[in-house]
C-alpha cells in the first residue's frame, strides 16, 4: 500500500491490521514515534493524521491509506524548527525525552485547534503521560508557542518561566 | 590552589603504550587503560577528552543520560576548566573501563585528590565499576571532571609554549584557542592536540576560583534537548543495526515463578512474521520480523507455569505485619535508652504505617539489542551500569568480556530499574541462539510492569515518648525485604549483602537530625516472592513518609505548629533548618488560607542534599486538588540551576504519582497491574504548580535526581490532615477513596 508521510509517498508491504506505529518504526525505520503502552493510554506514539493528533499503537495502517500522516520527523525542515519545537527548547522541556515526540505532536494539534489555549484547554487536551514530570514546562512552552504562532512575540525573547 | 593532585585521567589509546600520567606510582596501571572507542577523529589528551582538527571536542561522559541532565552538567565541569564552548562539545558514553569508574560509590565520598585512591577505590576501578545511580553523578564528578579539564588545558598550554618558544605564563586559553600575549597570535586546540598529547599531564593543574566560573553554576541549555525535540535522539528501542530481528518475551505470571512448558509452540511458530520461538530459563521469547508480530505471537503463547515452590504466594502486607511484632533482625540505632524514655514519658503515641510495592514504569519499556558474531558480541541498550551490561552479555552468550562492545543509548527513564540487567541477560541468551542476527528484545508494557524489581512493600511502627511540650524519643521499627540487597545480589554477586545488613531499608529513618533524648531504629526482614530493587530515592521514598507524617502526629498531640516544632528540633542542624525556613517563607506558611484549603510541610535529607516541601491543597469532600508545591533545595555548590529545578519538579511528580495512585498488588500469586490504565500517573490535569528555591552554598555538591521525591508524600498527607483531620497512614491515597481533580 501507499502511505503519505511528511509529504512523501512510501510504498509499504504491511498487513492491513498492523498498527501504524510499527509500520513507522519497524518497516520504515522512522523511530522518532515511540512505543509506550500499546493501548493508546500514554500518547508516546502520537502522530497527525489529516492534522489530528492520533495514537498509532492501536491504529491499523489500513485506516490511514491515502491520508496525510505527519510525524515528529516531518515537523521541522532541517534546522528550521516549528514554533512548538522552538518553545520546547526555550523552556528546556525534555528530561529523558522519550515521551516528548508524542507531547510535541499533541501540542501542535492543540494549537491548530485552539490557537490561544487556556490552562483548562491544555489540561483537557494534553493527556499524554510523562514519567519525568515535565508537565509544568510543557504548559509554559505551549503558551509560548501560541504566541510565536500568533506572531505576537519574537522567538527567544521570552524569559524562561518554567 | 596548590595541592598534590592524583589524576585518574587514563593513558592508553587503542590498547597501545601506557603514557605516564601524573599521580602516584603505586596505582595499578590497569586503572588508567582505556580504548577511546566511539570518540571519533582527533587526539585524546586523556580518557575523557578528545580534540579533533576542526576543534570539536568529544567528551566521554561516564554517567548515563536518563533525563537527569548529566550529558550537560558533566561537560559543563570539563568545559569550564578546559576553556571550550558548550556548542563545540560532542558527548559519547565510553566502554566499561577503569578511568570511568564511579569512585564516589566506594565510600560515599569523592576522590581525595591529595592522597590518591583508597584500596576500595582501586578495586572499584579495576572491576571497573561504571555505574550511574544513587544520585552520585555530580558528587563523583565535581572535582574529578574539573581536574580532567584543567589538566588537558595545561597540556595544550605547554605544547603551545614549546611551539612559540615562550614561557607558558605568556599564554592563555580561551574558547578553544591558546592565545599568545607576546605576538598576538593564536592556535586552535585542534592544531595543538597532537603535540599536547605528548606533554606530561600536570600533577597540580590549577583550578579556577568558583567566583570566576563562566559555565558552572549557570542555567546552561541542555545538549540533549535539540535531538529530543526533533525525534533523532536514539533510545535503546531505536537502534536499527542491519538485518535486525525483533523479539518479545513472556515471563512466568508468578513473581519468582517458572515456565515449565509451551502448550502451543507449533501454532505460534506458524503465526505471521514469526521466525523462532526460543525458551530460556527466564521465559519464552518469540523472534519475528517486527515488534508487532513478536508481541502478538508472544501474547498468543499458552504456557505451563508454576509459582516458586518455596515462596509460593505469601502475601506481603500480612506477612510484614506479623513479622514486625516479633524479634527484629537487626538493631540499626539505639541512642539514649529508648525504653526508659518511653516508660517515664508523661504521654506516648504510636502509629503503624504501610506502603505497597511500586513499579518503576519507565516511559521506554525495557529492551536490549544484542548481536552475537563468532567470538564477539555487540550490545545496544539504555542502562545505568555498563559494567553490569557487559556482565549480562558475557553470562548470556558465553563470550569473553573483552570481546563485548557496548553502545549505551539515551535511557527512556531509569529510576533505578535500568541499573538491573535482567533484560540484557535475556536478550543475550536469545541472541546466542541466533548468531549473526541482531536481536532487539522488548518487554511489552505488560511484561515490563509485571516483571519489575519493585520498590518494596514496607510496614513501619513508630512510637513516641512525649512531655507536655516536647518529643523525648522515638522508637522506630521497619519490616521489609531489602531493595539494595536485591540489586547487589543480582548484579554484584562478589559483594553479597544480606537483607538485615541492607542500609537502604532504614535510610532516612535512623540518625534523624531532630534533637531528642533517645532514638531507636530496628529492622525486621522477610523473604517474599515479589522481587524488589532500587526505586527513585530507595528507602527514603517510604521512610520520609513514615517519619515526617509521625512528626506531624507528634505536633498535633503536643498542640504545636508542625513547622515551629520541626524548627525547634533543628536548631543544631543548620542546613535542614535553612531549607525548612526557606520553604515556610516561599509558601507563606503562616498566612491564613480560605476554607477548604490547607498546607502540609516536610523536610528530609537524602543523597547529600536537603529538601523541604510544602503542599497546598484544596479539599472538597473526597476530591483533592493539589494546587501548589513549594520546594527548597540545598544541594551545595550548584552546577546547573535550570537542571536542578527540573529535577525537583521531576522528583516531586514521581513521588506524587506514587502517593496518589501507586500500588502494585498481588492476587492469586500474580501481579495485578499491567499497564497505565490500572497503574495511573499524574498527568497535566492533576499536575500542581511547583515553585523551587535553590539555596546555593559552598558545601560540596549533593545529588539532585532523587532528593526531590521523599518529602512530597508526607507534605501532602500532612496537608490532608490539616484540612480534614484524617491521618492517612497508608498509601496510595486513592485506596482511601480520594479522587484527584
Amino acid at each position: 500500500m501507499t502511505l503519505k508521510i511528511n509529504g512523501k509517498e512510501h510504498q509499504v508491504d504491511a498487513e492491513p491490521g498492523m498498527p501504524l506505529l510499527w509500520v513507522l518504526r519497524d518497516i520504515l525505520n522512522m523511530t522518532g514515534t515511540k512505543y509506550g503502552c500499546g493501548v493508546a493510554a500514554c500518547g508516546a506514539c502520537s502522530v497527525h493524521v489529516d492534522g489530528v493528533a492520533t495514537r498509532t499503537c492501536v491504529l491499523p495502517v489500513s485506516a490511514v491509506e491515502g491520508k496525510e500522516i505527519r510525524t515528529i520527523e516531518g515537523l521541522s525542515n532541517g534546522n528550521d524548527l516549528s514554533a512548538v519545537q522552538k518553545a520546547w527548547i526555550e523552556h528546556q522541556v525534555p528530561q529523558c525525552g522519550y515521551c516528548q515526540s508524542g507531547m510535541i505532536m499533541a501540542a501542535e494539534a492543540l494549537l491548530n485547534e485552539i490557537p490561544e489555549p487556556t490552562d483548562a484547554d491544555i489540561d483537557a487536551k494534553i493527556t499524554n503521560i510523562c514519567r519525568c514530570g515535565t508537565y509544568q514546562r510543557i504548559k509554559a512552552a505551549i503558551k509560548t508557542a501560541a504566541k510565536y504562532k500568533a506572531g505576537s512575540a519574537k522567538m527567544n525573547e521570552e524569559p524562561i518561566n518554567a | 590552589m596548590k595541592r598534590r593532585t592524583f589524576l585518574i585521567t587514563g593513558g592508553v589509546v587503542g590498547g597501545g603504550l601506557l603514557v605516564g600520567v601524573g599521580g602516584l606510582s603505586y596505582v595499578n596501571n590497569r586503572i588508567k587503560e582505556y580504548s577511546g572507542t566511539d570518540m571519533g577523529e582527533g587526539t585524546s589528551l586523556n580518557a575523557f577528552i578528545r580534540i579533533a582538527p576542526d576543534n570539536i571536542v568529544t567528551l566521554a561522559v561516564s554517567k548515563t543520560e536518563m533525563g537527569q541532565g548529566v550529558y550537560t552538567s558533566i561537560p559543563m565541569l570539563i568545559a569550564e576548566e578546559l576553556e571550550v564552548e558548550m556548542d563545540k562539545i560532542k558527548v559519547i558514553h565510553p566502554q566499561a573501563e577503569g578511568p570511568y569508574t564511579n569512585f564516589f560509590m566506594a565510600h560515599e565520598s569523592p576522590i581525595d585528590f591529595e592522597n590518591g585512591l583508597t584500596m576500595m577505590q582501586k578495586v572499584f576501578a579495576m572491576v571497573p565499576n561504571v555505574l550511574t545511580g544513587g544520585s552520585t553523578a555530580i558528587r563523583d564528578s565535581y572535582d574529578h571532571m574539573r581536574i580532567v579539564g584543567a589538566a588537558a588545558r595545561e597540556m595544550l598550554l605547554s605544547a603551545a609554549a614549546k611551539q612559540w618558544e615562550v614561557d607558558p605564563s605568556e599564554l592563555y586559553a580561551d574558547k578553544g584557542f591558546i592565545h599568545n600575549n607576546q605576538n598576538g597570535q593564536w592556535k586552535s586546540y585542534g592544531e595543538l592536540a597532537a603535540s599536547a598529547a605528548a606533554e606530561k599531564a600536570p600533577e597540580n593543574p590549577r583550578l579556577k576560583d568558583r567566583k570566576d566560573h563562566k559555565i558552572v553554576g549557570k542555567p546552561v541549555d541542555r545538549l540533549d534537548v535539540p535531538p529530543k525535540v526533533n525525534g533523532t535522539a536514539e533510545f535503546g528501542l531505536d537502534v536499527r543495526p542491519a538485518n535486525l530481528k525483533f523479539a518479545a518475551i513472556r515471563h512466568s505470571a508468578y513473581p519468582s515463578g517458572k515456565i515449565t512448558g509451551i502448550k502451543n509452540e507449533s501454532d505460534v511458530k506458524a503465526m505471521a512474521g514469526v521466525e523462532a520461538v526460543i525458551q530460556i530459563d527466564e521465559g519464552v521469547a518469540v523472534v519475528a520480523k517486527s515488534t508487532w508480530h513478536a508481541k502478538n505471537a508472544a501474547t498468543a503463547l499458552s504456557l505451563e507455569d508454576q509459582p516458586n515452590p518455596e515462596l509460593g504466594s505469601k502475601d506481603a502486607i500480612s506477612t510484614l505485619k506479623e513479622a514486625i511484632v516479633g524479634e527484629p533482625s537487626k538493631v540499626w540505632e539505639d541512642e539514649g535508652g529508648i525504653e526508659d524514655v518511653l516508660a517515664s514519658a508523661s504521654q506516648t503515641i504510636e502509629a503503624e504505617y504501610e506502603v505497597p510495592y511500586l513499579a518503576h514504569a519507565c516511559m521506554e519499556p525495557l529492551n536490549c539489542t544484542v548481536l552475537v558474531d563468532g567470538e564477539r558480541a555487540e550490545v545496544w541498550t539504555g542502562n545505568q551500569a555498563s559494567t553490569f551490561v557487559v556482565n549480562g552479555v558475557a553470562e548470556g552468550t558465553g563470550i569473553s568480556k573483552s570481546n563485548i562492545k557496548t553502545n549505551i543509548t539515551y535511557l527512556g527513564g531509569g529510576f533505578g530499574r535500568r541499573a538491573e540487567t535482567d533484560f540484557v541477560l535475556k536478550a543475550s541468551k536469545v541472541a546466542k541462539q541466533m548468531p549473526g542476527t541482531p536481536i532487539q528484545l522488548v518487554f511489552t508494557r505488560e511484561e515490563d510492569m509485571k516483571n519489575d524489581y519493585y520498590r518494596p512493600a514496607v510496614i513501619s511502627n513508630l512510637k513516641a515518648g512525649l512531655s507536655d511540650r516536647e518529643i523525648l524519643g522515638w522508637k522506630k521499627k521497619v519490616a521489609t525485604q531489602g531493595a539494595l540487597a536485591g540489586l547487589m545480589g543480582r548484579n554484584v554477586p562478589m559483594m553479597p549483602m544480606s537483607a538485615e545488613d541492607d542500609p537502604s531499608s532504614t535510610e532516612g529513618m535512623r540518625e534523624l537530625p531532630y534533637e531528642m533524648q533517645a532514638a531507636y531504629t530496628d529492622l525486621t526482614t522477610v523473604d517474599l516472592p515479589v522481587n524488589v530493587g532500587t526505586w527513585r530515592s530507595v528507602g527514603h521514598s517510604q521512610n520520609a513518609f513514615f517519619t515526617e507524617s509521625f512528626m506531624d502526629e507528634c505536633a498535633n498531640k503536643l498542640g504545636r505548629d508542625p513547622f515551629e516544632l520541626r524548627a525547634s528540633l533543628l536548631k543544631n542542624a543548620p542546613r535542614h533548618l535553612q531549607v525548612l525556613n526557606t520553604v515556610a517563607k516561599l509558601s507563606n506558611w503562616n498566612s491564613p488560607l480560605p476554607a477548604g484549603k490547607a498546607r502540609g510541610i516536610a523536610v528530609h535529607k537524602s543523597f547529600g542534599s536537603f529538601a523541604a516541601q510544602v503542599a497546598e491543597i484544596t479539599v472538597d469532600g473526597k476530591n483533592i486538588k493539589v494546587d501548589k508545591v513549594c520546594c527548597a533545595i540545598d544541594c551545595g555548590k550548584t552546577v546547573n540551576p535550570q537542571i536542578i529545578e527540573s529535577q525537583m519538579q521531576s522528583g516531586i511528580v514521581y513521588g506524587l504519582t506514587a502517593a496518589l495512585f501507586g500500588e502494585i498488588s498481588v492476587k492469586d500469586g500474580k501481579i495485578v497491574q499491567n499497564n497505565f490504565p490500572n497503574y495511573k500517573m499524574v498527568t497535566m490535569k492533576t499536575m500542581p504548580e511547583i515553585v523551587v528555591d535553590i539555596i546555593d552554598s559552598d558545601e560540596y555538591p549533593g545529588g539532585v535526581g532523587e532528593p526531590g521525591t521523599p518529602p512530597i508524600a508526607p507534605a501532602l498527607t500532612n496537608a490532608i490532615f490539616a484540612a480534614t483531620g484524617e491521618r492517612v497512614r497508608s498509601l496510595p491515597l486513592s485506596k482511601h477513596g480520594y479522587k484527584f481533580v
